[in-house]
């Protein structure tokens, strides 16, 4: 063999790099940022404690203790079982009423983000994929709704619908359905099903926006022409080709809006607009602590750290996951 | 741009119109508000209310009125009774409402009972109006009567005596956020993955993550209740002064309502808003300098051999500031609305919190009207925003 030959030899294997799908491609680069793989992990370990609950936690969701007011940490309540971080003002145990509390704000969070992403998905992929009137009419709507102040809107609609939970009718089956991921009875998931409504109710207007802007761009590419002149339908076009194709800028908006409606619905529950005590949520456990926090400091801290958890964390994912599905912001 | 100006004024006056419309609806559907309370006190015998003073109530609250009739007395006064025409009365008999309704218990689908409206046993007519008292409508500034809070005053004195504290807290946060979220942001951008970017960036990152509410808790924990158990320099916490004196070491003696006090008491809440602006603000201003100081002209600058810091105040930033111009032009509405929450952790006597208060407690007309306030300040600032995006930059064509 040649000196050259030799050369070129090495040279192939020099710049062949192995092939990559798509998936890992994104995968590998998600994988690199270092915090959204922390936040992962912390996510992983509180979903499984939340999923877990029935059998992490030492109480039942509304078990009162008479008697038992404010114990300390680590304490054992008459039957052997361990309050682990004390007990509230009606002798409830903080620990296991924190654990479903994790398990009903983050399922408000999850159906919201499902529901309102869904909507914005379709409306938005409508919208810009018909143009003309269609267009016209929904968007001047989502901005219309957008030009509305959000907070003191969601005051008023939520404080009508938990002081008059019969106006909207939900399905029985819809109730038990959310009751049985939030291990509440169908009664009580009604009030967290109005507030899902409420939150989804208004999330889904900028998601339809990033949706109809994607799709406005999707439009224009080749593919569009080709499935079209292989005869594909419009509807065809959007399910198959349009949705797919737009996944990632809605899986980051679906991450951040994480974030967003795990701090929505405490703030709501912690203006008292929320879901009501006896539901556990940490905005309503938050909110409740503000009447003896000045003898006891360390209660905020209890529901009020989790929730700060979990948005950094949905935050700190969402980031990572525009960095690695986005390779137009890598530099 | 006149025809757009047009167009777009007139949007934002269908937009108040729309949702005021919406809320106004909403509010009464919802239940409770002066008569819930009225329901149970007739059933207790003792108190002898009879069916006449439910409906004098009733038609003191103008719940008599038909939905349509009350919201177009409430957002534009009128009508106040038959329209008279060259003498002569039109409409007189009109109906607009009812004065006793009939009422029955229904049991509902879910074994509830329900009062329904069946009926009515005496009806409200057009001409009844003469006489009666009425606002002038909020579309020419006067907002009805208090149901509660204040019963019987006027919904814009409950309101104004609130608008100068809310404007404190604004004000001032405002004014600190701007005069160090511009500095942080450039120093950031200027020493691009310094060591202090670095901190910076994760801490603004952990800002704009952070829940308003718990963060103002943590102050409230941090500043107040710790240091004053541990007899240590503390910050009062809640309203916005004190009710008696009290003594902090090291400042001394305060004076309840004294200038001392209310400021000691301004310093927690405008610290919160501050920081949590700031963490979005100099994020903004570090992206978008960054943007600039990739640009051509800066390279220009820099070789005729200008000074960095002539080349970065001058010429980058003023480019820089472009769009943050509009970006605070838009957050001050959303500063009144995200004062809802720091008001109501802080207790602070503002127009956040009497938000709350008026619709936790039923009082729906100043619930309205602020609602209504904050709704006009937003769609103005929106319009604003947009007219200064054109002013800043022209390349930017309104159509």
């Amino acid at each position: 063999m040649t000196a050259t030959a030799q050369i070129q030899k090495l040279d192939v294997e020099a710049i062949t790099i192995e092939e990559r799908s798509p998936f890992q491609v994104v995968m590998r680069r998600f994988v690199r940022h270092r915090l959204a793989m922390i936040s992962m992990a912390v996510m992983l370990i509180v979903f499984l404690i939340t999923i877990l609950a029935p059998f992490i936690a030492p109480y039942e969701i509304d078990a009162v203790n008479v008697g038992d007011y404010f114990v300390p940490f680590g304490s054992v309540g008459e039957d052997g079982r361990v309050h682990y971080l004390g007990t509230d003002n009606i002798g409830r145990d903080t620990f296991s009423r924190l654990i479903y509390a994790g398990r009903i704000s983050l399922s408000v969070a999850l159906l919201s983000v499902i529901i309102s992403e869904t909507i914005g998905i379709f409306i938005g992929a409508i919208s810009g994929f018909y143009g003309g009137w269609v267009d016209s009419v929904l968007m001047r709507f989502v901005e219309f709704m957008l030009s509305i102040p959000t907070l003191p809107l969601l005051l008023i609609i939520s404080s009508m619908l938990i002081r008059n939970e019969n106006l909207i009718p939900i399905p029985e089956s819809v109730l038990a359905f959310v009751g049985k991921i939030m291990l509440v009875s169908p009664r009580d998931a009604r009030n967290a099903v109005l507030i899902v409504i409420v939150l989804a109710g208004f999330g889904w207007l900028s998601s339809a926006q990033l949706m109809r802007g994607t799709v406005l761009s999707l439009r224009e590419q080749t593919f569009v022409e080709a499935a079209r002149s292989l005869g594909a339908s419009n509807v065809w076009i959007i399910l198959k080709h349009m949705i797919p194709n737009a996944m990632a800028p809605i899986i980051v908006d679906a991450s951040l809006g994480l974030a967003g409606y795990v701090v929505a619905e405490a703030a709501l529950a912690f203006l008292g607009f929320g879901i009501q005590d006896p539901v556990p949520t940490w905005g309503n456990m938050l909110s409740a602590t503000q009447t003896y926090m000045f003898d006891k400091p360390w209660l905020p801290l209890i529901p009020g750290l989790p929730i700060f958890i979990c948005s950094l964390a949905f935050n700190y994912i969402g980031d990572g996951l525009r960095d690695a599905l986005d390779p137009r912001l890598k530099l | 741009m006149t025809a757009y100006l047009l167009r777009r004024v007139l949007q934002s006056i269908l937009v108040v119109f729309i949702s005021a419309v919406a809320t106004y609806v909403m509010l009464s559907f919802a239940p409770g508000g002066p008569l819930a309370g009225l329901r149970q006190i007739q059933q207790n015998t003792r108190f002898r209310i009879t069916e006449e003073d439910i409906a004098r109530i009733r038609a003191s609250f103008e719940l008599d009125l038909s939905l349509p009739v009350r919201f177009s007395r409430w957002l534009i006064g009128v009508p106040r009774g038959p329209l008279v025409i060259g003498g002569k009365e039109y409409f007189a008999d009109t109906v607009v409402g009812c004065r006793k309704p009939i009422e029955t218990e229904v049991i509902n689908s879910r074994g509830v009972p329900e009062t329904k409206v069946v009926g009515c046993k005496e009806e409200v007519l057009m001409k009844d109006l003469v006489g009666r008292r009425t606002s002038r409508g909020i579309m020419f500034g006067d907002f009805g009567l208090s149901w509660r809070i204040l019963r019987d005053r006027p919904v814009s004195e409950v309101i104004i005596s609130r608008i100068p504290k809310t404007l404190q807290l604004i004000g001032l946060s405002t004014l600190f956020s701007l005069a160090l979220g511009i500095p942080l942001g450039i120093y950031s951008a200027v020493k691009q993955y310094s060591r202090f970017d670095y901190t910076f960036t994760t801490m603004a990152f952990m800002g704009s993550a952070m829940p308003s509410f718990f963060f103002g808790l943590l102050f409230i924990l941090i500043f107040s209740i710790l240091p004053k158990n541990a007899g240590w320099v503390y910050v009062p916490a809640g309203l916005s002064e004190s009710v008696r004196g009290y003594t902090i070491p090291l400042i001394g003696k305060v004076v309840a309502g004294s200038l001392k006090d209310r400021t000691l008491h301004l310093i927690l809440p405008v610290a919160v808003l501050t920081i949590l602006n700031i963490a979005g603000w100099s994020r903004f201003i570090r992206a978008s300098l960054l943007d600039v100081l990739r640009q051509d002209y800066v390279r220009t600058a820099r070789a005729k051999g200008l000074s960095n810091k002539v080349v970065i105040l001058k010429h980058a930033l003023r480019n820089a500031l472009i769009p943050f111009v509009t970006i605070v032009v838009f957050t001050i509405p959303g500063l009144f609305a995200g004062a809802i929450i720091t008001e109501s952790i802080f207790a602070w006597p503002g127009m956040g919190r009497l938000y709350l208060l008026a619709l936790g407690d039923y009082d729906y007309p100043v619930a309205m009207a602020i609602f209504f306030i904050l709704a006009v300040l937003t769609v103005t600032a929106t319009l604003l925003r947009d007219i200064l995006y054109t002013l800043v930059d022209p390349r930017i064509r309104l159509t």
